[in-house]
């Protein structure tokens, strides 16, 4: 499916690898291609990036991406969601690090499956969230008529997925609406997914 | 205005996605409470005939998921 994507594309999809690979996670997550897609200069997606100010704000992401982490991976509004049901996230995570330490719902903190000291990968593979933005990618992509997937196109979908990724993006300003602004001087015309 | 607050204001109207975002949600809490509390089994001696029979599910399956350690 990486016939059609740039070379700029190419890089971030590398470079989550990289970033999946550095912080020890199980997967390459959402969260690993928006590092990788902050990494890059002189794209179409670094142009946005910077013109909606996030160039100089990467400690920020980084840190709300920390956050999540800590929280099982669950975004803000997943907590909302479960406080619907009575269930405080907060209480659960202090008091599971209270007993197993700081950071112990990390995904991939060495406490997920298949991660204990025989740590031997032979491949490390795409989240299915993951898989589902470079899809999701193709579709805009497709829909704005555009021959190549970039990494714009890669920025476009992680804005439009709803999971962590997307929430840390929209606290910074980056919404798929702000991002086809930037990029196509529209609203959104051509609908996310 | 944040998908978080808008889903809060979701909530009151019985709109269908909360309560199925609060099921996702809990699923994904769920695999890593598994997750942590069969390594501490572990680190602490269990067999996994042991940890398999107070999670209700085959060795087979728990070994299958968090084996190689």
């Amino acid at each position: 499916m990486f016939e059609r994507f740039t070379k700029d594309a190419r890089a971030v999809v590398e470079g989550a690898v990289l970033h999946s690979e550095r912080t020890g996670a199980d997967t390459v997550a959402e969260e690993h291609m928006l590092l990788a897609l902050l990494d890059r200069e002189g794209s179409r997606g670094s142009f946005a990036l910077a013109a909606l100010g996030l160039a100089d704000r990467r400690d920020s992401v980084e840190h709300d991406l920390a956050e999540a982490r800590r929280r099982g991976g669950l975004s803000r509004a997943d907590a909302e969601a479960l406080s619907g049901l009575g269930i405080d996230l907060s209480e659960i995570v202090s008091r599971v690090e209270e007993a197993h330490g700081e950071g112990a719902l990390e995904p991939g903190s060495g406490a997920g499956a298949k991660s204990g000291d025989g740590r031997r990968m032979r491949r490390r593979p795409f989240a299915p969230e993951a898989k589902g933005v470079l899809v999701q990618s193709l579709r805009m992509a497709h829909a704005r008529r555009d021959r190549h997937i970039g990494d714009e196109h890669l920025l476009m979908a992680l804005t439009a997925r709803g999971g962590v990724a997307t929430e840390v993006l929209a606290d910074h300003g980056v919404t798929y609406e702000s991002v086809t602004r930037v990029l196509y001087g529209d609203g959104g015309a051509a609908e996310a997914g | 205005m944040t998908e978080a607050t808008d889903l809060a204001e979701r909530a009151g109207d019985r709109d269908p996605r909360i309560g199925l975002r609060a099921v996702s949600a809990l699923r994904r809490l769920l695999e890593q409470l598994e997750a942590v509390q069969v390594r501490s089994a572990r680190n602490q001696g269990w067999s996994w005939q042991e940890i398999a029979a107070e999670l209700g599910v085959s060795r087979q399956a728990v070994h299958k998921k968090y084996g190689r350690q």
